[in-house]
């Protein structure tokens, strides 16, 4: 099986007065083309520190993260940004949708940064929406959807260009029990049917639960790495 | 750089907060249109300044002999062959833009009556030209203005002709050096008495007859200044430089724009100009800091849709580069109409002008001038060419900052932020 995510000896030191606060204490990790990961622990764990440096968006104190072959490090920033745009989609707690756009518009951003004509983001998008229920959405801004649904079309504007890792902090977080599930459930569906790798933080046991790897951080480190049964989608 | 993309971005984004959008374009609507009025009010007042200041002195462009300005002698005088040669040629040159000309024999001398002398200047004038070419017949108080075929008749100033306690159809005596180094007597009889409202000239100047004066100074076709008025004083620095070119070679002329034969006149337009330009300087300080408050709350609010868009990709530069479009877009709507509002506003009075008789009841003295109460704004090409620089660059200027502070964003950090 190929390797989505290698991490070694991977350090977060924030300084910090009067002691610099160690979010991230050398972890070394695998995870594999598309796996269903979740990252659990409590606050203060460094399960978010984790996916910031895994999308490099923060850069690690000591360490070397590869995204598939890539070594991203001592990559420069319009690469790193370059890297986000093809290989890695994110999907936040808080949706970010961006709130001047439609729901479409906001799904369609990353083809739009890629250069994709319009008529292929369009078809693409719509079959996405079709697939993950929001079909008749399109045209609305992000204030007239529900958390649910903004949050499903937070995950359609990450798996839209087919990257090939999802990085989602907490992504049912702010979610009640049925959007949650049914978000899982779409989730799920698209690691299954493109192969997508998934990698969550969460304190939520249904994601927990549904996940096909469960790595628990304590204070900065692996505190367990734990293979589970195949989990599988919600009727 | 996605160009399109950003600029759609922005675009939206000034229209999502139209509270903030409509505030901040408020307050550059107002200082622009402000600024395009008190400027175009400020343009057609000096305007009227330079038209009556030229038609009163040397005209937009003067052709002197080279001591003439500093001297103001007799003696420094251009002669007939170079007068009728500079004539042609100016008339020539000068065709297409020139409104009138006028030659002038000027002499300081004296003007004694049975109750006075009082030290004058004393233009000879040609009654026609200077007609069409100066307004002081219009300020004529008693009398009438001199006349082809007048010989033996003077124009003089209202506190002259008080002091020398003279009135129309009275004789006095003009007193003054001539060209052979004798001083000799002319008697002339007042044909009419005027009134500028500036005391120099009201206590001073007497026109007389050109061939009277020629004759009485013994200079046959000379003249001390040939005067050009144009249609615009614009068109003065382009005329005195192909005139320069074309009269090089006359070592016994000298070819003067307005600014140099009206120094006092320039130097009050300077003056009240730089004034002028640190009040606007004030004023479109004030609308950038309003421009720079509005982008940089909308900035400082916005640092987790800005790390958002640079989680998908967008690179710091174009996160920087997107808050700079915003900001430029949202100044450059709001100047083309506050410019547009200035101008509808200035409109109204380009005809009729604006009458300030209310706060100048006896008119105002600026550089040697009486101040028309009624100015007609003045809005050139020009001027708009710079309001739209200034609106671009207060645009470019506020948006920086901004622009920088999300450009340097820490992603992480600002994910953090809560919206």
């Amino acid at each position: 099986m190929k390797t989505a995510v290698r991490t070694t000896n991977l350090w977060k030191i924030y300084p910090q007065e009067p002691d610099p606060v160690e979010a991230v204490r050398g972890i070394s990790t695998e995870i594999e083309t598309g796996d269903f990961v979740a990252m659990a622990g409590p606050s203060g764990s460094g399960k978010t520190t984790m996916l910031n440096m895994i999308g490099g968006l923060t850069r690690p104190s000591r360490g070397q993260i590869w995204i598939g072959d890539r070594e991203i490090t001592e990559m420069s920033d319009k690469d790193l940004a370059q890297l986000r745009l093809e290989r890695i989609g994110f999907v936040f707690q808080s949706y970010n949708l961006l709130p001047v756009l439609t729901a479409l518009e906001n799904a369609e951003f990353t083809l739009l940064l890629s250069g994709v004509p319009k008529d292929e983001r369009r078809k693409k998008v719509l079959e996405l929406f079709d697939k993950i229920g929001l079909s008749g959405l399109e045209d609305r801004k992000p204030g007239k959807l529900s958390g649910g649904q903004q949050q499903r079309v937070a995950v359609a504007r990450a798996v839209v260009a087919n990257p090939a890792l999802i990085l989602a902090d907490e992504p049912t977080a702010n979610l009640d029990s049925k959007a949650s599930t049914d978000l899982l459930d779409v989730m799920e569906r698209l690691n299954q049917d493109h192969g997508t790798t998934f990698l969550f933080s969460t304190h939520d046991p249904r994601v927990m639960e549904r996940s096909r790897r469960l790595i628990t951080l304590v204070d900065g480190q692996i505190e367990s790495d734990e293979r589970r049964n195949h989990s599988s989608v919600s009727p | 750089m996605r160009l399109t993309v950003l600029l759609k971005l922005a675009m939206r984004s000034v229209g999502r907060n139209t509270r903030r959008s409509a505030l901040t374009s408020l307050a550059m609507v107002l200082g622009l249109a402000l600024l395009v009025f008190s400027r175009s009010l400020a343009e057609g007042a000096y305007d009227k300044m330079i038209d009556s200041g030229v038609r009163m002195g040397s005209g937009h462009i003067a052709i002197q002999a080279p001591e003439y300005l500093e001297t103001g002698k007799l003696e420094h005088r251009l002669e007939a062959g170079v007068v009728r040669l500079a004539s042609e040629v100016a008339n020539d040159v000068l065709r297409e833009s020139l409104l009138s000309w006028a030659p002038r024999l000027s002499v300081n001398g004296l003007a004694s009556s049975t109750t006075a002398a009082v030290p004058v200047r004393i233009e000879g004038v040609d009654p026609e030209l200077e007609r069409a070419f100066s307004d002081i017949e219009d300020k004529l108080q008693d009398g009438r203005y001199l006349e082809a075929g007048d010989r033996l008749h003077a124009y003089i100033g209202t506190e002259l002709a008080q002091r020398l306690d003279v009135q129309v159809g009275n004789r006095f005596v003009l007193t003054a050096q001539t060209s052979t180094g004798d001083v000799e007597g002319q008697l002339v009889r007042v044909a009419g008495i005027f009134q500028t409202g500036i005391p120099e000239v009201d206590q001073s100047l007497i026109h007389i007859p050109i061939d009277t004066a020629r004759e009485w100074l013994h200079t046959p076709g000379a003249t001390s200044t040939l005067a050009f008025l144009l249609k615009e004083s614009e068109l003065t620095d382009i005329g005195v430089e192909t005139l320069q070119l074309k009269l090089e070679n006359e070592r016994q002329i000298r070819v003067l724009g307005w600014r140099e034969s009206s120094p006092e006149l320039a130097a009050a337009i300077r003056l009240d100009s730089t004034g002028n330009y640190i009040f606007h300087s004030i004023l479109l300080a004030i609308i950038a800091l309003a421009i720079l408050n509005a982008i940089m709350i909308s900035v400082l609010g916005r640092r987790r849709e800005f790390g958002v868009l640079q989680a998908m990709g967008l690179t710091g530069v174009e996160t920087g580069f997107y808050v700079f479009l915003e900001g430029l877009f949202l100044t450059v709507v709001s100047g083309v109409a506050g410019i547009s509002a200035g101008l509808l506003f200035t409109w109204g009075f380009f005809r009729d002008g604006l009458d300030f008789s209310i706060f100048m009841e006896d008119g105002l003295e600026f550089g040697g001038q009486i101040m028309e109460p009624i100015i007609i704004p003045h809005f050139s090409v020009e001027q708009l060419l710079i309001s739209t620089f200034v609106v671009v660059t207060i645009g470019i200027i506020s948006s920086l900052y901004p622009a920088l502070r999300a450009s340097k964003l820490d992603v992480a950090e600002a994910m953090k932020f809560e919206q």
